[in-house]
């Protein structure tokens, strides 16, 4: 099983970083180590496999070698941008715990198993918040971090769980489907910060360093939410269930996420947390996917997560080395930022077109059909350009950026590299030495590279596309088991979106006729419990 | 429903009574510990001995980690700080797991067939309902630590009880789910005792929504 190693590698590294935090220099090895071994060994995962343990079991995809494979470079640059900057101390260690629980959350074909490994996920974000001011106050940030994780964990734990089983027998009225997956939608919009769900998320921006804040808010919630379309299109898609009130708050959620964090990025002041309100308003586009419910948006939402998980950090990267060259995040003192550092210029405008887009881009008409997919007529054409809305916050940081500067304005540093002669007998020193002169280039740097990767992302490069169009994990593969053959479902029958475990139900959920309902049954989702819309491989 | 099955649950109810009512760390972890370690035992069938392992394990794991940081002695030789506990009471809180438990057992199914034990249902929504103060309004690492503990057993509880005894796998994702999570809160309460004298303590709310000093120099360096 070829996800093995990178499991492996993942979870020891996170361990034994986060154990040895107190020295911070082998910490930070283990993490920065452990991120490369995380994306050699990503890139050797091979689609189609899979393997059974106890009646339940993890099967790769394509769409999870390109998340890890994305992940583990991003969190690598992250890292490096975060140490250049010098306030990152452990992210790289976070980064590999998030990998290591996204990676188990994405192979698990059963929604109630990766739902608890994308809660763990969240677990580890929290941890970001103990450096670098740490103390109470990090303590206290995190604590409503993990607060807003579990919360959001226990709602999906209940909603997969009500679902999960044998409801041709329903009692209730079919509407409570409505409740699940109004649930599992709120706990997806907590997860990502989405306004009003957002009170958590605010301090954060002001207590972790912008290298990390993509880590709690965006690559973490993004598993969470990849199992959550994977659920709604598998379980409660198909059903001939009028959940139109309910979609309509899911809806509300997204679109006041997407128009009001925009909002608030734009009368921020600090370059941190434009970099938070951003985040939240591309998760806002996420929601509008889970608020679809239609097969249609699986493709397009999920080529949206990858774009938008990557040009976050792209963008955080750029505020990361920002302030490592000025000295400052707040706009009022970065006046003419981008004419005394053009290349922080250039890296922003890739950042905005790999983020906001143009026609043609994997990522922009990704955006484009989940809005169409969620909101009909003039509304959908008024939220879409609510989407495009982040053009007003990069305006204004990019019109800052060619103003004249003021008197006082914040000095910067030389993006020039210095390196001086190698010094053959003492060539430890020079390696501090030239690292500790090349900060500010070496943060520039990262933060061009993360936006080249993010435009490329946005592309749809490195078959972000198809690889988003696939079917989510599921056990009809070749597979390696560690159990004698258990009571899977068997293939054709109408399991939910993942084979149950050992004397469990396995049929589809399903409502009894009411008078009040269409007397059809609902139709099964597809026989591996993929989303009817997804294409065959 | 067989009386082992109805002890095991009273025992994960009463732990979780003590971890929302006491004021001592120490308390609130032990109890914490036995309904852990109890929950995956509210089942029926049980789970296979390797599930049930997974679960012993961290249960066991994921207490001992916010051991480690409760049975640290202060300078002054002082055992830990104490944490919030309950403001109405252990009888209250009793009454409160009394009612959710009669109104879980009863709400069994939730509409439909049930495949696992109603007092699965019981037990998880007697704990939810002692969770949701302490993670409201709990002011403290430990209180709302241990609370959100206690609130995602209930939904493991509420989800056995729905769906039947989960898989093995699901049994090692849930211990490993819990060891990180206290893993977490553990850590997250360390870096406040040892922040000042306010023991597990939030922050004063003026310290937290602060904003970045105007010409911040580069931050904590290694």
């Amino acid at each position: 099983m070829s996800l093995l190693p990178f499991e492996l590698v993942t979870t020891v590294g996170a361990v034994l970083a986060l154990l040895l935090r107190s020295n911070a220099r082998v910490a930070t090895a283990i993490a920065v180590g452990g991120l490369f071994a995380a994306a050699v060994t990503a890139l050797a995962i091979s689609p189609g496999q899979s393997v059974v343990i106890g009646g339940a079991g993890i099967a790769t995809t394509e769409y999870l070698r390109l998340f890890l494979v994305l992940g583990a470079t991003v969190g690598l640059l992250l890292a490096v941008v975060g140490q250049a900057v010098g306030s990152a101390r452990d992210a790289a260690a976070v980064t590999l715990g998030v990998l290591a629980t996204s990676a188990l959350a994405l192979s698990l074909p059963d929604a109630r198993i990766a739902v608890l490994a994308a809660t763990a996920g969240g677990g580890f974000g929290a941890l970001v918040t103990l450096a670098p001011t740490g103390g109470r106050v990090g303590a206290t940030v995190g604590t409503r971090v993990l607060r807003a994780t579990v919360v959001a964990g226990t709602m999906a734990v209940a909603a997969t769980a009500w679902i999960g089983r044998d409801l041709t027998d329903l009692a209730a009225q079919p509407v409570v489907f409505g409740l699940a997956y109004l649930a599992f939608a709120l706990a997806v919009a907590i997860r990502f910060g989405a306004i009003p769900l957002h009170t958590w998320a605010a301090p954060l921006t002001d207590n972790v360093p912008e290298t990390a804040l993509p880590l709690v808010t965006a690559w973490a919630p993004a598993a969470f939410a990849i199992v959550a379309l994977a659920w709604a299109d598998a379980s409660i898609a198909p059903l001939l269930v009028d959940l139109d009130a309910v979609r309509f708050v899911v809806l509300a959620i997204a679109i006041s996420s997407i128009v009001l964090a925009s909002v608030a990025a734009l009368i921020q002041d600090d370059i941190e947390h434009i970099v938070g309100y951003a985040i939240i308003g591309d998760a806002g586009v996420i929601l509008l996917a889970i608020a679809a419910l239609d097969p249609a948006a699986w493709a397009p939402a999920r080529t949206w997560i990858l774009a938008f998980v990557v040009a976050r950090s792209a963008f955080a990267a750029w505020a990361a080395a920002t302030r490592s060259v000025f000295f400052t995040g707040r706009l009022t003192d970065l006046r003419g930022w981008a004419i005394r550092s053009p290349a922080l210029g250039v890296i922003l405008g890739v950042v905005v077109v790999a983020s906001v887009g143009v026609p043609g881009l994997a990522a922009f008409d990704a955006r484009g059909t989940i809005v169409a997919l969620a909101i009909d007529g003039p509304l959908g054409a008024l939220v879409l350009l609510g989407a495009l809305s982040p053009l007003l916050y990069y305006g204004r940081v990019l019109l800052v950026g060619v103003g004249r500067p003021a008197g006082g304005a914040a000095s910067a540093r030389s993006l020039r590299p210095v390196v001086s002669p190698v010094d053959l007998t003492d060539l430890r020193s020079w390696l501090t030495r030239t690292w500790s002169d090349n900060l500010a280039v070496t943060a520039t740097g990262g933060a061009a590279l993360l936006a080249i990767l993010a435009l490329a992302v946005s592309f749809g490069a490195f078959g972000a596309s198809s690889a988003a169009a696939g079917l989510p994990p599921t056990l009809d593969v070749s597979r390696e088991s560690f159990a004698p053959e258990d009571p899977q479902a068997p293939v054709g029958s109408d399991a939910p979106s993942a084979p149950p475990a050992d004397g469990e139900a396995g049929e589809a959920p399903s409502a009894p006729p009411s008078d009040d309902e269409p007397s059809e049954a609902p139709p099964a989702p597809s026989p591996d419990g993929s989303p009817s819309g997804a294409p065959s491989p | 429903m067989t009386p082992i099955i109805a002890i095991v649950a009273l025992a994960v109810v009463g732990g979780s009574v003590v971890v929302v009512s006491s004021r001592d760390p120490r308390t609130v972890l032990l109890a914490l510990a036995v309904a852990l370690v109890a929950t995956p035992l509210v089942a029926d069938p049980l789970a296979t001995p390797l599930g049930l392992a997974a679960r012993l394990v961290g249960a066991i794991l994921a207490t001992y980690l916010l051991w480690v940081v409760a049975r640290h002695r202060g300078d002054r030789g002082v055992l830990t700080s104490p944490t919030g506990g309950s403001r109405i009471g252990w009888p209250a809180e009793i009454l409160l797991a009394a009612g959710a438990f009669v109104v879980g057992y009863a709400a069994h199914g939730l509409g439909a067939p049930a495949d696992g034990p109603p007092l699965a249902s019981a037990a998880g929504f007697a704990v939810a309902a002692l969770a949701v103060a302490p993670v409201v309004t709990g002011q403290d690492v430990i209180r709302v630590g241990t609370g959100l503990l206690l609130l995602i057993n209930a939904a493991l509880l509420v989800r056995t009880g729905l769906g039947g005894t989960p898989g093995d796998l699901e049994q090692l994702v849930t211990a490993a789910m819990l060891i990180v999570l206290a893993g977490a809160v553990a850590a997250l309460a360390a870096s406040a005792r040892a922040d000042g004298s306010g023991g597990y303590a939030y922050a004063d709310p003026a310290r937290v929504r602060v904003r970045r000093e105007p010409d911040a120099h580069p931050r904590e360096q290694l």
